[in-house]
């Protein structure tokens, strides 16, 4: 097993950033539109989810994360 | 026009600081950014001539470069990608409602980084090391079920049983990564937050807010526990602003 798997700067992975700006952070109560590619998403209450089938295909191989940092 | 709204700032008295920081700044779709105050504390706004905002890679990237900058400055709490409100007037209100609750969480924030640690394992191979260790070390009796002529069930059930003993010898070790992981983390004082099993393969999947000046530390204690569990993949990013940490809803 590599050592070196910790990523110590700050590489911005795609995943983790997506994963905070779109599901974490002040949620605003009341509707939210968002449009993703021409296709609404209307949010209401306090629950917003936008992760990518993608994203969660990715986690659950683990090989996305490793592609990264190699 | 709606106004996207992408952080609240604790400004204390250096709005011109702000000001002239926004200035060399560029938001959503090119337009400026601004601040609306109030008392000590700043919403960081883009004025948007469309309704719709279009949720693309290169638009969020955008967006959480600006909370970047601004979090390297301030104490800040990131919004959620897409929070809009229809006027400064309604922000305004909306900070001035908020204002004790919002007070309090940049407070909690400040001077802190958040950090991720994804913990992934092979998971077949975890397991298989997992009940070879247990043969090895079991002196109690296998769990099996009576002999019994008529009990035409005893494999199936004998096969669950194992299973079962499987997961929680699973769990028990996740949790025991999970201690000693805190006790490393309450050493330094920081603010925890652990999913477990959030897959097959990423066994722990946690974040983490503390003091920015201890983030050679945490790394540190990461490589070491990186060292004690070979078998496993530990996965640190940050530092980050407090996405996770943030404690209010805003009405």
């Amino acid at each position: 097993m590599d050592n070196n798997v910790i990523d110590q700067s700050k590489d911005i992975t795609i995943l983790e950033l997506l994963d905070r700006v779109l599901n974490k952070g002040v949620i605003l109560t009341g509707d939210v539109v968002i449009s993703v590619a021409d296709v609404d998403l209307v949010y209401l209450g306090i629950k917003l989810l936008l992760s990518s089938v993608e994203t969660m295909e990715q986690l659950k191989t683990g090989r996305a994360i490793r592609e990264m940092k190699e | 026009m709606e106004i996207l709204i992408y952080a609240i700032l604790w400004v204390k008295q250096d709005s011109v600081k702000l000001d002239t920081l926004l200035n060399g700044m560029k938001g959503f779709s090119g337009g400026n950014l601004h601040a609306v105050s109030t008392n000590e504390i700043a919403a960081v706004v883009c004025e948007s001539e469309t309704s719709r905002i279009e949720t693309d890679r290169a638009g969020v990237i955008d967006y959480a470069g600006v909370i970047e900058t601004l979090s390297r400055q301030f104490p800040l709490l990131p919004m959620r990608y897409g929070s809009k409100m229809e006027s400064i007037t309604a922000i305004n209100l909306m900070l001035e409602r908020n204002y004790s609750g919002i007070h309090l969480n940049l407070q909690q924030v400040e001077d802190k980084f958040e950090f991720g640690l994804k913990v992934f394992c092979d998971s077949e191979k975890l397991r298989a090391d997992l009940m070879a260790k247990s043969r090895a070390d079991d002196t109690e009796t296998p769990l099996t079920l009576p002999e019994s002529p008529n009990s035409i069930y005893k494999d199936w059930i004998n096969k669950k049983l194992k299973e079962h003993r499987l997961e929680e010898m699973l769990l028990k070790h996740v949790d025991s990564v999970i201690a000693i992981l805190i006790g490393q983390l309450t050493q330094m004082n920081a603010r925890c937050k652990f999913k477990k099993m959030a897959s097959e393969t990423m066994i722990i999947d946690a974040v983490f807010l503390l003091e920015k000046r201890l983030k050679d530390e945490l790394i540190l204690k990461t490589e070491e526990l990186q060292n004690r569990y070979p078998g496993l993949n530990f996965i640190l990013t940050g530092p980050w602003p407090p996405y996770n940490f943030v404690e209010i809803t805003i009405t």
